[in-house]
């Protein structure tokens, strides 16, 4: 699996370009960080490698196709899971349900999805108890494993997180990032980071700053 | 199918949510199906008013026809003047009565005749005035009649009405009179001289059921009857029965039809009039015109009376079209309510749908989930609607016919004071006219047999499965309207921008 980007260029209407002309290649096993100051345009940048929007100009390819010829919903759907900063996880649903809808709207092929979603969240940290709960019962960590578990147990080989240890404590910060570490390694995904934390970029195989428009390999 | 599994968790994660609109579309579930049951309700009370009123056919002289042969015969004699006591009426023969009477449609029927007789020994008439009663001896020697109307015509003391059916004709059946001794005049009694007499003529000649008197007929020979029944009578007649006594209620003889023909020498072969009851107002049209290819219209003419069935079916008709207008008017309310409220939702739940937007949902399957917990509080709703439905029909629905029934009234009671008590149910009540020279046409005018039946005083609203299966469309589609009015909402949002703001 390969993601890469074409002569990317986004902007805001009536504003100058958030980046212009990015042409970065990322590959599974590997864990990259894309850096940034608060407004630099990462998030967007973000939004676009996860199909959440269309580049104003050049394309994505996902293993050579282009986005557009996948589509987005498609892409997002088979393709690609996205971890958030506030996690995102369905408030009236338990953890374990988190995790199973996520796999049924993914058409995941696990017989037993439950059985699949607990397992996968025990090895996160999130015993069976904790699964059934409902996630709002759940701490800020707890629920960014739990948000985690569901991007992995899609079985998407790509995985991209928006500020995942945005509202986590150092200690937490820490375990999420090894944690990201291992499915990257492990399980062979590509997994790229959005983040303003050198010590969360430290982790990472590869880092790019963006910077003035401009992306730069900084590791 | 996913999203009917997250559809049943949300609303059961959110409860309050779920009560407050399975409360909403109950409300407006209870007053679709008030309405529809209201509306049935309103029919069946139509097709059973339809029955049991049913509709009256008169078969009688076509007095205007004959006026204008007569009128037309004087004027082609231009040497003859008009004279009013010429005119004859051609009676109605019996076997094209009964002809008629075996058509299909006829729930009942009754044959009408009336003449007036003389006393003659065992009884006197009640006196309308002593005056008239000497004169009336006076005459007597003169020839038939006792008393000597204007223009010279001579008049009995009794007024025989001859009936095939005493409890069909319609002093009986409208209760102003009733029989309280003895027995009714019914088809048995053709070709006897049983005789109904009125209670105070009655204890005036100390007569009692089974008694014996004489009358006399056409030819002033003497006919014995026999009282088979005595029957009081509320009618207390009018100006003309204080001056004639064959007018006086008291004085009406109640006989078999045969009888009428016997006293005036017609041997049983016509009648004045005869009165069909069809079951079915509907009916009506097609029994004339079948009637119509066995008498001489030229002669007889039919007259038809449902007047006081459209009378009776205007409130329910009212009522009917009121609880439509309930239906379209809640269903549209239900579409808009529950469009707002599930806009509000939206609002509410951007977050969630971007959730299942960014996992790669469908913005159709999203939209499905919604319209699965409308379509789930949409049953709940269903049933509580089933429940109370019933009761809310009755009380709304009598409510209305109540108001109705009383405007309907009040509209009919100004308008028979204006109208001078207005058409009444022509041919049925026959003064004497074809008969001993009686002052002929008269009927009973204003008075109305029928009254209002049970099922227009009261409605008998009960649920039928068809109306739950009427709801349950109506309900399908206010969920249906509702979510696509609203999933304009939906289809705008933009994963991104709900979950990265």
């Amino acid at each position: 699996m390969t993601l890469s980007t074409k002569d990317l260029s986004y902007w805001y209407e009536n504003n100058g370009p958030l980046f212009e002309n990015v042409n970065l290649i990322f590959e599974k096993g590997k864990m990259y960080a894309i850096l940034g100051t608060s407004g630099s345009g990462k998030t967007t940048f973000l939004s676009l490698i996860a199909g959440l929007d269309t580049p104003k100009s050049g394309e994505i390819l996902y293993d050579d196709k282009s986005l557009k010829k996948i589509g987005l919903r498609e892409y997002r759907r088979k393709d690609v899971s996205i971890v958030f900063q506030a996690y995102n996880l369905l408030p009236y649903l338990s953890a374990v349900d988190n995790v199973v809808t996520a796999m049924e709207i993914a058409q995941s092929q696990q017989a037993d999805k439950k059985a699949y979603a607990l397992a996968n969240l025990e090895k996160v940290g999130i015993t069976k108890e904790l699964a059934e709960k409902k996630v709002t019962m759940l701490s800020g960590g707890q629920q960014q494993r739990v948000a985690i578990t569901r991007a992995l147990c899609c079985e998407h080989d790509l995985i991209v997180a928006d500020e995942p240890t945005g509202n986590l404590d150092e200690a937490t910060s820490g375990e999420i990032v090894k944690l990201f570490q291992e499915i990257a390694h492990e399980q062979k995904k590509c997994i790229i980071l959005v983040t303003h934390e050198q010590d969360v970029a430290k982790g990472c195989d590869v880092v790019y700053e963006l910077k003035n428009q401009e992306f730069s390999q900084v590791s | 199918m996913n999203y009917i599994k997250r559809a049943i968790q949300s609303l059961w994660a959110k409860k309050g949510r779920s009560i407050i609109m399975i409360a909403v579309f109950s409300a407006i579930l209870i007053f679709v199906l008030a309405g529809l049951t209201i509306r049935s309700g309103a029919e069946l009370a139509t097709t059973n008013a339809k029955k049991s009123v049913g509709a009256t056919v008169t078969l009688s002289t076509n007095r205007e026809a004959m006026f204008k042969q007569q009128s037309d015969s004087d004027s082609d004699d231009e040497s003859s003047r008009p004279d009013p006591g010429s005119f004859e009426q051609t009676p109605v023969n019996l076997s094209d009565a009964k002809k008629m009477a075996k058509l299909s449609n006829v729930k009942s029927y009754s044959f009408e005749a009336s003449t007036s007789a003389d006393k003659s020994t065992g009884i006197t008439p009640i006196s309308s005035d002593s005056d008239s009663e000497e004169e009336s001896s006076d005459e007597q020697a003169a020839g038939f009649g006792g008393q000597e109307a204007p223009g010279g015509m001579s008049q009995g003391d009794f007024q025989i009405k001859g009936v095939s059916k005493s409890s069909s004709y319609s002093d009986f059946s409208s209760g102003t009179a009733s029989l309280v001794e003895g027995e009714a005049i019914t088809s048995d009694d053709e070709g006897t001289n049983n005789v109904l007499i009125e209670q105070s003529l009655a204890e005036a000649n100390d007569l009692s059921v089974g008694d014996k008197f004489k009358i006399k007929d056409t030819d002033d020979k003497d006919v014995e009857v026999t009282i088979k029944g005595i029957y009081k009578t509320s009618d207390s007649g009018d100006s003309m029965s204080a001056r004639f006594n064959f007018m006086n209620p008291a004085n009406t003889i109640f006989s078999s039809y045969t009888m009428v023909n016997t006293l005036t020498g017609s041997e049983g072969k016509t009648i004045d009039s005869a009165v069909y009851n069809l079951d079915d107002p509907k009916d009506m049209d097609s029994f004339v015109k079948a009637a119509n290819k066995l008498i001489d219209t030229d002669t007889f003419s039919l007259e038809t009376n449902d007047q006081m069935y459209q009378q009776m079916l205007q409130p329910l008709n009212n009522v009917s079209s009121f609880a439509k207008n309930i239906v379209i008017l809640v269903a549209a309310a239900g579409v808009i309510i529950l469009t707002l409220i599930i806009m509000l939702s939206i609002r509410e739940r951007k977050y969630e749908i971007g959730v299942l937007l960014s996992l790669g949902e469908s913005r159709v399957k999203v939209i499905s989930q919604f319209f699965v917990e409308i379509f789930v509080c949409m049953i709940f709703a269903l049933g509580i609607a089933a429940a109370s439905g019933n009761v809310v029909g009755n009380a709304v629905g009598n409510q209305l016919l109540s108001q109705q029934t009383t405007s309907q009234n009040a509209d009919g009671q100004e308008a028979n004071a204006a109208g001078n008590g207005g058409p009444g149910q022509g041919g049925q009540g026959q003064a004497p006219g074809g008969g001993n020279g009686g002052p002929g046409g008269g009927g009973q005018m204003g008075s109305n047999p029928f009254t209002q039946s049970e099922e227009i005083q009261e409605l008998n609203i009960s649920m039928q499965p068809t109306e739950i299966l009427s709801l349950a469309g109506i309900g399908l589609g206010i969920s249906l309207f509702s979510i696509v009015l609203s999933s304009a909402g939906i289809l705008r949002l933009n994963p991104k921008k709900i979950l990265i703001s």
